[in-house]
């Protein structure tokens, strides 16, 4: 008899613990129209815009940029929720969204294949489901709005065959293993790059998970053990940076040849200073424009499934004065 | 009966690095006999128990039951050929209920390879029942007594079927009434033909319950005999290698003025508690286990709170909240418990000793070294403490050398008042008779001391007053003339009739 | 062989000094397999590269003897970080700054000593609260950008002084503090003590409370230091930034020998543990070692540089024990 009152409590104690996670999950960020939106009429949808997480940059600017957009729709109001880079918490905050009968749902995956399940849900419920950054391919009756990770690498490399001299010596830094924009975009400079370019040696590769500070510490070692680097290719600006800033004072590596993606504000900077040569721009407003364009037709029913890809515009010392602009209209840099 | 032997071990043989422990040790013990193993401690019999339940393995010699030679590999093994320990620091689970703790690492399945807890209830009323013990199975360990503790493992033995018990010093931590609960169960175990090997310091328990005396000193087998054909100063000498002088070394001293006062101290568990202790004097603090007096003694130390009451240094009250102040007001406690309260393990003989007054080392906010190396060398020679060097990890010194430097650690702060309790509980003969001679010393160094202790003759061989508590409240108070064991009993038992 | 490892084992020599002979064969084995090694120049990379996660590991090991540990180190040092960035950023003062940093991590760690000695959390918990909290807290106030443009501030993580860098100074600074309370004041012995004994430390009278608190207030200013110099290092306040670099800590701890059951560690221990990783992160990289090797050659050699300490230290308390 003990021991089923001991299994029992365990259950009503874990049973607790997870209403205690969801309800805390639930505690989301709110876009500035919701007031506004409270005393208007029934036409007014409700948007959850479900992120990977808010601890990586490029999704919190996307949360940041969808919530700005959000402001230009009357009729819609968006929720934020955090993923916190699990799949277990963000499959239970689309679920908790099904469950609160959202208009709309949208999806930015953690990891595309895990969240596939409970995106079908959404669809099978009847709610107009859009996943992005990156999107989950094949789901019918989904839409969805991303950046093409291998065409963001792939600007980049095409310019790249081009600038790196003959039988140089590159270092690679790699974002986490099994993340498809991760591998995607390795993948885009292997094919559009490394097999055309078959003189070009490879005298380090890391995985640096997207950080600037490992990116740094890979550099540092890459430095003392080689005389000779021509290229920093780098699967996002982050690590690009890091790289970048060890040999800032270096005159030996003067000449560096970089490459990012993503177009932050600090890869503006640094192509402005002539230290980055290059990176796409994968650009949270533009994503986020077309996700509440995306959801507005789908939500009034102009429409039933759009699936759109935003352009990735090369960024290089002479275009990219007008991001710099847009980085300092978003306040970002100064 | 029969009083074959049972057990014999031939010589047997077990070096550590640089320490020879056993030196071709010979002995046997014979079915329903009590064989008792004496000697100081660090004198082998540990080890010897510690090859016989299969946790060392020996260098050399044999081992052999029922004229059968075996090797013992490990204490499942030592279950097994019928061989069970109940060690002096019983380790438990106290959550652990005790039918739970009965079967630990045994428990009967049932088909489904599941613990089988009916089965267990059963077998543990039935047994139980059998020794006539009044236990509920589902009571947890916490809430029974070091002594209830204690006969559970030999309950926990004889469920083994256990035809070998070696029992390490086992009424070191439990009091008289229970001692006899004891007996009386080893008794029964004689009568059904149980070899026992009980290790002792006390002379008293041993005379009235040996059958055979093995007496060891340094690593050897000094003596082997029937009880009968020895007597307690012929063991004590035997162990010691010397003969020692009085056993209480008390000197008489002129006795002062009072240093230590309590009026109407109350607090959890005692009440209305007046004393006082004087220059030069020895004050004894008798009692049952539970009386409260550890509990006093704690308050005044600072460590537990008072409700009520006063405290007076020199005639002048003192607020006392914490150690720190009863030091500052140079009172000090040596606690009972050596292991929960007093020392610091895996740290030196030096850090255990420095530690009650580092700030007396301390030269422009940095610890002088050799100031407090020549303050530990002081009190070590002082308390005659036996180390290697004052480096040594605490935990290699025996029971008795540990005692010391818990003495010494307290000398250090140079109080006037010196509260020990239980200070000779589980030390070998010869360290006691050091620690009395210590106590003397203080109050002929003008110190007062006060003795709280289980131990009656130790009571009264040393102290010029006798308290005695019982239940929280101070009961009476002796002086020298009366001081006999029945009248301390009697007031320790006055508001009782349990014994 | 046998006989030889015996011998070795009854020396105090390899028991005492067990985890240095570690670090110096990693050092001459990492000398062979690549010429680029034993350079002064990626010496001192080493040395920069493992300057925060070690400062942060002096304040572990403070804790642990004491018989705590703090998992919110990492969280704590991105927020004092981006707080000091940010600070720098609006005033321009770098004293400004290195105060905010280190004023926003001792409060951090205060709240921490509140709760385990108030409220007798424990101290995996209270930290393990506080490691959300706190990089929350940055990622609030950072609106989960990174703040770039921070100007001179890269000062304290990328400038040098006497040739040697910044960060290697605020090493050293840790390591001598951390050394010289652990070795020389009452503070130190209570530490150790309470580790070992928390009951009988306080039946000595030491302030135990008193004691823990103080514990993680020098905690909280490695952790501050650790963050200004994290930030400046990345050029950047990057409230993501150092995300699991508690563990790292931990790590350099606990190979230095530091016991998780209290009352046993050095800081020389703690460093050598810090080197070791340093090394063995640095010297796969030199030869090229495929990524996901690395790590597996990273667990491995982190199990096995701790069974070779427990090997040589443990058998000779047996001995030890025995005799008495």
């Amino acid at each position: 008899m003990r021991k089923v009152l001991a299994l029992l409590l365990v259950f009503v104690l874990a049973m607790g613990m997870l209403a205690g996670c969801s309800t805390g999950s639930d505690t989301a960020t709110t876009a500035a129209t919701t007031a506004a939106a409270g005393g208007e009429t029934a036409e007014t949808y409700r948007v959850a815009y479900i992120a990977r997480a808010q601890a990586d940059s490029f999704a919190a600017w996307l949360a940041n940029a969808v919530m700005e957009e959000a402001d230009k729709y009357e009729n819609i109001t968006v929720d934020v929720f955090d993923g916190q880079a699990s799949d277990d918490i963000e499959n239970g905050l689309i679920e908790n969204a099904i469950t609160n009968k959202y208009d709309a749902i949208i999806v930015q995956p953690n990891n595309g294949e895990a969240q596939r399940p409970y995106v079908e849900k959404s669809v099978a419920a009847g709610i107009v489901t859009i996943t992005t950054n990156a999107r989950i391919s094949g789901i019918e009756g989904a839409s969805s709005v991303d950046a093409d990770p291998y065409l963001q690498a792939k600007v980049n490399a095409d310019a790249a065959v081009e600038q790196i001299p003959q039988n140089a010596k590159v270092v690679v830094l790699l974002g986490p293993p099994g993340n498809f924009h991760a591998d995607s975009r390795r993948e885009s400079w292997q094919k559009e790059f490394f097999d055309k370019r078959p003189d070009v040696e490879i005298v380090g590769e890391e995985i640096a998970n997207w950080n600037k500070d490992e990116a740094m510490n890979y550099m540092e070692t890459w430095v003392q053990a080689n005389d000779q680097i021509d290229a920093i290719i780098a699967m996002n600006d982050n690590m690009a940076a890091g790289a970048l800033e060890v040999i800032k004072d270096n005159a030996k590596f003067n000449n560096i040849l970089a490459y990012g993606v993503d177009g932050t504000a600090e890869a503006c900077l640094l192509i402005k200073d002539g230290k980055l040569t290059s990176t796409s721009l994968q650009s949270a407003y533009a994503l986020a424009e077309g996700l509440l364009d995306t959801s507005n037709k789908l939500l009034t029913g102009q429409e039933t499934q759009i699936d759109i890809d935003i352009d990735c515009p090369l960024i290089t010392l002479d275009n990219v004065d007008e991001y710099i602009e847009m980085h300092k209209k978003a306040g970002a840099i100064q | 009966m029969n009083h074959d032997v049972k057990l014999r071990v031939q010589n047997i043989e077990k070096s550590f690095p640089g320490v020879k422990a056993l030196d071709k040790i010979e002995f046997s013990v014979r079915k329903g006999t009590v064989h008792v193993l004496c000697g100081e401690n660090g004198a082998g019999k540990s080890t010897l128990m510690k090859i016989i339940n299969g946790i060392y393995q020996p260098d050399a010699g044999q081992i052999i039951i029922d004229g059968v030679e075996v090797h013992i590999k490990n204490p499942i093994q030592a279950r097994q050929l019928g061989i069970s320990m109940i060690f002096q620091e019983l380790n438990y689970i106290p959550e652990m209920t005790l039918e739970e703790s009965l079967f630990v690492g045994n428990w009967p399945l049932d088909k489904a390879k599941k613990i089988d807890w009916k089965e267990i209830r059963k077998r543990t009323l039935a047994l139980l029942e059998k020794e006539n013990l009044k236990y509920k199975p589902d009571t947890k360990l916490k809430d029974l007594t070091v002594s209830d503790i204690q006969m559970l493992e030999i309950l926990k033995a004889i469920s083994y079927n256990s035809e070998i018990i070696i029992m390490d010093e086992p009424t070191s931590a439990i009091t008289n009434k229970e001692v006899e609960i004891l007996f009386k169960k080893i008794f029964e175990l004689k009568a059904r033909g149980t070899a026992i090997i009980y290790i002792s310091h006390k002379m008293d328990e041993i005379f009235r319950i040996a059958d055979d005396i093995t007496v060891f000193r340094d690593g050897k087998v000094i003596d082997s005999k029937p009880r009968e054909s020895l007597d307690i100063e012929t063991v004590i000498a035997l162990m010691v290698g010397r003969k020692l002088g009085k056993d209480f070394p008390k000197i008489d001293v002129p006795i002062g003025e009072p240093v230590l006062s309590v009026k109407s101290l109350s607090g959890e568990k005692f009440k209305d508690i007046t004393f006082d202790v004087k220059k030069g004097e020895i004050v004894g603090f008798a009692g049952l286990m539970g009386a409260g007096r550890t509990e006093v003694m704690r308050a005044i130390f600072g460590l537990d709170a008072i409700h009520s009451g006063d405290v007076l240094k020199n005639n002048h009250v003192v607020q006392i909240k914490s150690v720190k102040d009863s030091i500052g007001h140079k009172v000090v406690m040596l606690s009972e418990d050596r292991r929960r309260f007093g020392i610091l393990p895996i740290r030196s003989v030096r850090e255990n000793i420095s530690i009650t007054n580092l700030k007396k080392f301390i030269h422009k906010g940095k610890l002088h070294a050799k100031d407090e190396y020549e303050a530990v060398k002081y009190y070590c020679d002082k308390m005659n403490v036996k180390t290697p060097t004052y480096e040594t990890n605490i935990s290699s010194l025996s029971g008795g050398n540990q005692q010391k430097v818990m003495l010494a650690k307290w000398l250090i702060t140079d109080p006037d008042v010196f509260i020990v309790d239980e200070p000779t509980r589980g030390i070998d003969v010869g360290a006691k008779h050091e620690i009395y001679k210590l106590i003397s010393d203080l109050v002929t160094e003008g110190k007062s001391v006060i003795i709280v202790s289980s131990e009656l003759p130790e009571l009264i061989g040393m102290c010029d007053r006798i308290y005695v508590m019982a239940k929280g409240e101070i009961m009476g108070v002796l002086g020298k003339e009366d001081f006999t064991q029945e009248n301390i009993m009697r007031l320790a038992t006055g508001t009782t009739s349990n014994i | 062989m046998k006989n030889f490892l015996q011998k070795l084992k009854k020396s105090n020599l390899m028991g005492t000094f067990s985890i240095y002979f570690v670090l110096l064969a990693l050092f001459l084995v990492s000398m062979l397999a690549n010429e680029n090694f034993a350079t002064i120049g990626n010496l001192s990379n080493i040395s920069r590269q493992i300057a925060v996660g070690t400062i942060l590991a002096f304040g572990q090991t403070i804790l642990i003897i004491n018989g705590m540990l703090d998992l919110s180190s990492g969280s704590v040092l991105a927020l004092a970080g981006v707080l000091s960035v940010d600070a720098y950023v609006k005033t321009g003062s770098l004293i400004m700054a290195f105060a905010v940093g280190i004023i926003v991590a001792v409060a951090c760690n205060i709240l921490n000593g509140l709760m385990v000695t108030k409220f007798k959390t424990p101290p995996f918990i209270a930290t393990l609260a506080m490691m959300a909290m706190a990089r929350g807290a940055a990622l609030l106030y950072t609106n989960g950008q990174n703040i770039y443009q921070i100007g001179d501030y890269v000062i304290f993580g990328q400038g040098s002084l006497l040739g040697i860098p910044n960060p290697v100074w605020f090493l050293v600074a840790a390591m001598a503090v951390t050394w010289y309370l652990l070795k020389h004041t009452v503070f130190g012995r209570s530490v150790y003590a309470i580790g070992g004994n928390e009951e009988a430390s306080n039946a000595s009278g030491i302030n135990v409370d008193r004691v823990k608190m103080k514990a993680y207030i020098i905690n909280g200013i490695f952790v501050g230091i650790a963050g200004i110099i994290f930030m400046s290092r990345v050029n950047g306040g990057l409230p993501n930034g150092a995300n699991g670099y508690e563990f790292k800590a931990l790590t350099a701890a606990v190979i230095g020998g530091t016991s998780f059951s209290g009352g046993v560690g050095t800081a020389s221990g703690t460093l050598a543990g810090a080197f070791i990783v340093g090394f063995l992160d640095n010297i796969m990289v030199l030869v090229g070692v495929n990524s996901y090797l690395q790590q597996i050659v990273r667990g491995a050699i982190i199990a096995l540089a701790v069974i070779y300490d427990i090997y040589f230290k443990t058998t000779r308390k047996k001995n030890k024990a025995a005799k008495g």
